[in-house]
Formats: structure tokens, C-alpha cells, sequence
């Protein structure tokens, strides 16, 4: 283990330098709080600091106070210093100051050797236990940032399909959120889209996310929710949303103790004739941004969330699109984002801010919104994952 | 804690002393209910009348408690803000709870 000693004295420096050599630490040595810090600054290897307290240039409290301070101290990592203070016989009321600025231990000069090496002993279990801890951290995150690898390559990326467009925004508010959405066309004239937001953040409910994103898959080994395969013409059938929402809503019922549901709005979308039929299930409504008219409405629709309560049904929204109208799915972190007051950003502000962008292309409509929201939040991250998916029922056929 | 409950006829009355409903009560909110259910509990009435906001796992937490009654006795959601009625109506809540507008409408019948 290495070792700091910040000490002006230099006798009593190099008695402590000395006896600490002797039981095999590698020491550092320092003429003040100054030179102390440049040292730690230099060697990242030292994680304890047994310092005096009155010192020139830079005394022990203001060193502590330094080093406790993660954020603004002059050192690249986040390791932990062992702070042990070194006081004489009159200075009392360097024990309470020393505490209030985070010093771990004391010891009284002169330094008693056997006392000294005891409360090593003691600081050495502290940062063992913390390196420990630590590394498990490090691992844990490495490991969920693979996971957040895994869930970005699961996001269907923005493309055409049939004359519609579809571009989103992903945010989770953690490393891996419980947000999906997806698009797929169903045949030569149906496209399917639907945007979810599982209960609670974190990896379960990322894990049940995937799960989703692979059940709502057309080609799901031939048993899929949003397809079946028929025996005679045309072979298949497309399933209504209100129909998949049922089917979703049988296959995953939440236990009492879990309690894991999600809310959903699920849609398919006849890129020949404009007509979508939509189902929902507590979500968010989708809006619709109508290029003739320049409005932007809510398609309002209620319904239990899927895993809540078996046997559930679900009602049909349909609209006639016209070309180049949009619709815009979002899950609630937008809506129910909160500014520092502790307003929420709300579905009115969201549609006034649509409209007023209505004649952008997708991509510049997509970074209004973010740019909004991160406005409206001033923090640095999300409180919620938040996600939105629009797709545009192009103006031209190709 | 910032429940308590009191007896009303033969209701139990539970109070959520809280603005917000979220992830960080709904533990303790659970442990509460499932001990008075399992001590026999079975005409529940719940008073959100304080709550300003309620995030999933609030809505979540509810449906357990009416889940671990599995069908004995009634639940009722009283005194819900215009947000908290906004999400049941969302979420279509009234399918599954009754819900009225205060705990003496709740507790008249």
C-alpha cells in the first residue's frame, strides 16, 4: 500500500517516513498541503494520507477539505484517500474541524508506533473494502452498458417502408429504459407501428422490453400476434390492434408480486388508401398532424393497460390519413417531464409546439422536440426514459 | 409513515398522506395493504384526496392490492385530483375499481 505524509517538520517527517518503510509501505513524502496534493495528483497509486495539521502554504483541514471534494479537486480519478490527521496534545478543536471536513481518523503526536500501525491496519480494511466495491460496481456497469448495446441494436432504424417514413427519438433515463417501439410491413399494403413503455425503469423492465419487441415481430416463427398463417388464399390474416392488444394482454399477466404491465398504441397503417386503424392501452394518445387543416389532434382512446387484469378488451380508432399528414407516438416521459417548478411539460404544450413545427422535415421536427424538452427540464438527463416515433404517409408515390 | 387508517362503519379507510405516489412508496404502500388484508380487511376504501401525481408503479401498486383481494369484499378509490382521474381515465381504471369523489360518498352506501 502507498502512502503520503505531509509534515513541515522534518525530523518528525522522516521518524514516521522511516517506521512506515520498515513495515513494507511505499512512501511519499511532503513538506506541506501543497506539495501533498501535487504528489497525490502525480501517483496514482497512494490511498492513504496521514497529514498534519498546521502546515505552511496549505494546512491539513484545507488538504481534506480538497481531497473530499470529487468534483473539483485537481486529480483525474475517483479513488478514495484514507485521511489520517495528525494533531498535538493542544489542538482539541482540530478534532471537530477535522471530522466536519471528512478526515477519517486521528492520532495524537508524538505518534505512538503500535497505535500508528493499528489504525493503518484499520484504514488499509476501509480501502480494500472499498476497491472491492468498487470493482463489482465497474463490472456491473460494464456489463449494463453491454446491455444497452443490445437493446440499441433491437431499435428498428429509421427508413421507408410503402411511402411511410418512420424516424424516432430514444432516451432512457438510465442506462437501459423500458421504452420500445417498433414498424414492420405486414404485406404489400399493411404497415404496422406501435410505440410501448413498460411500468418502472432499470433492467427488468428493459428485459421485458426486448421480450416485446420480439413477440410483436411479423415472422415470429409462424405463431405471430400480429399475423396468423391461413390453410387457403390469401394464406394469411392480419391481425386488428384491438385483437393484438388481447392477445398481448392473455400471453403476458403480471403476479401480484411483480406487477409488470406496460401501456401501448398499437397501429396499422393501409399505405395504399391512408386509412389506420390504431388500438390503445393507457398510453399516451397519438397525435395527428394534418398538413391540410395545420392542426395537430389527439386520437383519444382508453384502455386497461396490457398485464394488468386478464380478460380485458380494447376499442378501434381509425383515421383517414391524407398525404403527408403525420402521426406522433410518445410514451409519458415527455408529457409528464418536469420543469424546475415542478410543471409538467403536458399534452397542450406538446401539440402547440408540433404545430408550430408542422411544415419541418422529420428530422429537424424530431430535434425541436428533444431540444424542447431538454429546455423545459434544465437537468442534464431524464427523469423518465422518454421516446417518441413518428411516421409520415408520404406526399408522393413512388 | 404517511398512511393511516381509520374505521368507518364496516370500511376500513386507508389515508395516503402524500403529494406524490411513486416508486419510492409503493413498497412500503404494499407491505401496509397485504397485512390488513391478510388480518381480514375486506371493505376497503382508499383516500388519494393528497396525492398531486402518481407514476406507474402507483397505478401499479393499486391493482396488486385489488388483485390480493381476489374478489372478496370491495375496493373503492375516493377523492382522486382532476390529474389522478385524467390517469385512471387514460388507463381506464374504472373497469376495475370503483371509484367516487370523496370517502363519505365511499363510505354512505
Amino acid at each position: 500500500m502507498d502512502i503520503l505524509i505531509a509534515e513541515d517538520a522534518k525530523d518528525q517527517r522522516l521518524l514516521l517516513a522511516a517506521l512506515l518503510k520498515k513495515r513494507g509501505f511505499t512512501v511519499y513524502e511532503a513538506e506541506d498541503g501543497q506539495q501533498a496534493l501535487d504528489l497525490l495528483t502525480q501517483y496514482p497509486d497512494i490511498r492513504i494520507v496521514l497529514s498534519d495539521w498546521m502546515m505552511p502554504n496549505m494546512d491539513g483541514i484545507t488538504l481534506c477539505q480538497i481531497l473530499r471534494n470529487q468534483t473539483t479537486r485537481p486529480i483525474d480519478d475517483q479513488r478514495y484517500f484514507y485521511f489520517i490527521l495528525l494533531t498535538s496534545r493542544a489542538e482539541h478543536k482540530a478534532l471537530a474541524e477535522g471530522m466536519s471536513v471528512g478526515a477519517d481518523d486521528f492520532i495524537r503526536k508524538p505518534v505512538d508506533p503500535e497505535e500508528l500501525s493499528a489504525r493503518l491496519n484499520a484504514g488499509i480494511r476501509i480501502i480494500e473494502l472499498k476497491t472491492a466495491l468498487e470493482q463489482k460496481i465497474n463490472y456491473i456497469e460494464k456489463d449494463l452498458r453491454y446491455a444497452a448495446n443490445a437493446q440499441a441494436q433491437l431499435l428498428a432504424q429509421p427508413t421507408t417502408i410503402q411511402n411511410v417514413s418512420f424516424d424516432w427519438f430514444f432516451q432512457p433515463s438510465r442506462i437501459l429504459g423500458g421504452d420500445m417501439f417498433g414498424y414492420q410491413p405486414l404485406d404489400s399494403e399493411h404497415v404496422s407501428f406501435y410505440q410501448l413503455d413498460v411500468a418502472g425503469h432499470g433492467v427488468s423492465s428493459a428485459l421485458f422490453s426486448f421480450a416485446l419487441n420480439n413477440t410483436l415481430k411479423e415472422d415470429h416463427g409462424g405463431r405471430g400476434i400480429v399475423k396468423s398463417i391461413l390453410s387457403t388464399p390469401p394464406y394469411y390474416r392480419i391481425h386488428t390492434p384491438d385483437e393484438v392488444l388481447v392477445q398481448l394482454n392473455q400471453q403476458f399477466q403480471a403476479s401480484v408480486d411483480s406487477m409488470h404491465y406496460f401501456t401501448i398504441a398499437y397501429g396499422v397503417l393501409n399505405s395504399q388508401t391512408g386509412v389506420v386503424q390504431l388500438a390503445q392501452a393507457g398510453h399516451p394518445p397519438p397525435l395527428w398532424l394534418q398538413t391540410q387543416s395545420q392542426t395537430v389532434t389527439a386520437i383519444e382512446g382508453k384502455g386497461v393497460p396490457i398485464g394488468m387484469m386478464s380478460n380485458m378488451d380494447y376499442d378501434i380508432q381509425t383515421v383517414q390519413l391524407n398525404r403527408g399528414d403525420r402521426l406522433f407516438l410518445h410514451s409519458d416521459g415527455i408529457t409528464e417531464c418536469e420543469n424546475s417548478a415542478g410543471e409538467q411539460f403536458g399534452e397542450q404544450r406538446l401539440i402547440q409546439l408540433l404545430q408550430q413545427h408542422l411544415q419541418l422535415p422529420l428530422t429537424e421536427l424530431i430535434e425541436q422536440v428533444e431540444q424542447a424538452i431538454r429546455q423545459w427540464s434544465e437537468a442534464p438527463s431524464f427523469e423518465d426514459d422518454v421516446t417518441f416515433l413518428i411516421l409520415e404517409w408520404q406526399r408522393h408515390t413512388e | 409513515m404517511a398512511f393511516e387508517i381509520s374505521t368507518q362503519g364496516k370500511f376500513t379507510v386507508v389515508h395516503i398522506d402524500e403529494v406524490r405516489f411513486d416508486a419510492s412508496q409503493v413498497d412500503a404502500f404494499k407491505t401496509f395493504m397485504f397485512e390488513h388484508i391478510e388480518g381480514g380487511a375486506t371493505e376497503l376504501v382508499i383516500d388519494l384526496s393528497m396525492i398531486r401525481f402518481m407514476d406507474s408503479s402507483g397505478l401499479g401498486v393499486l391493482v396488486s392490492v385489488l388483485k390480493k383481494m381476489d374478489g372478496n369484499g370491495s375496493l373503492v378509490l375516493a377523492g382522486a385530483q382532476a390529474a389522478i382521474q385524467d390517469l385512471f381515465s387514460l388507463t381506464a381504471m374504472d373497469r376495475l375499481f370503483s371509484i367516487v369523489d370523496s370517502v363519505d360518498q365511499a363510505t354512505a352506501g
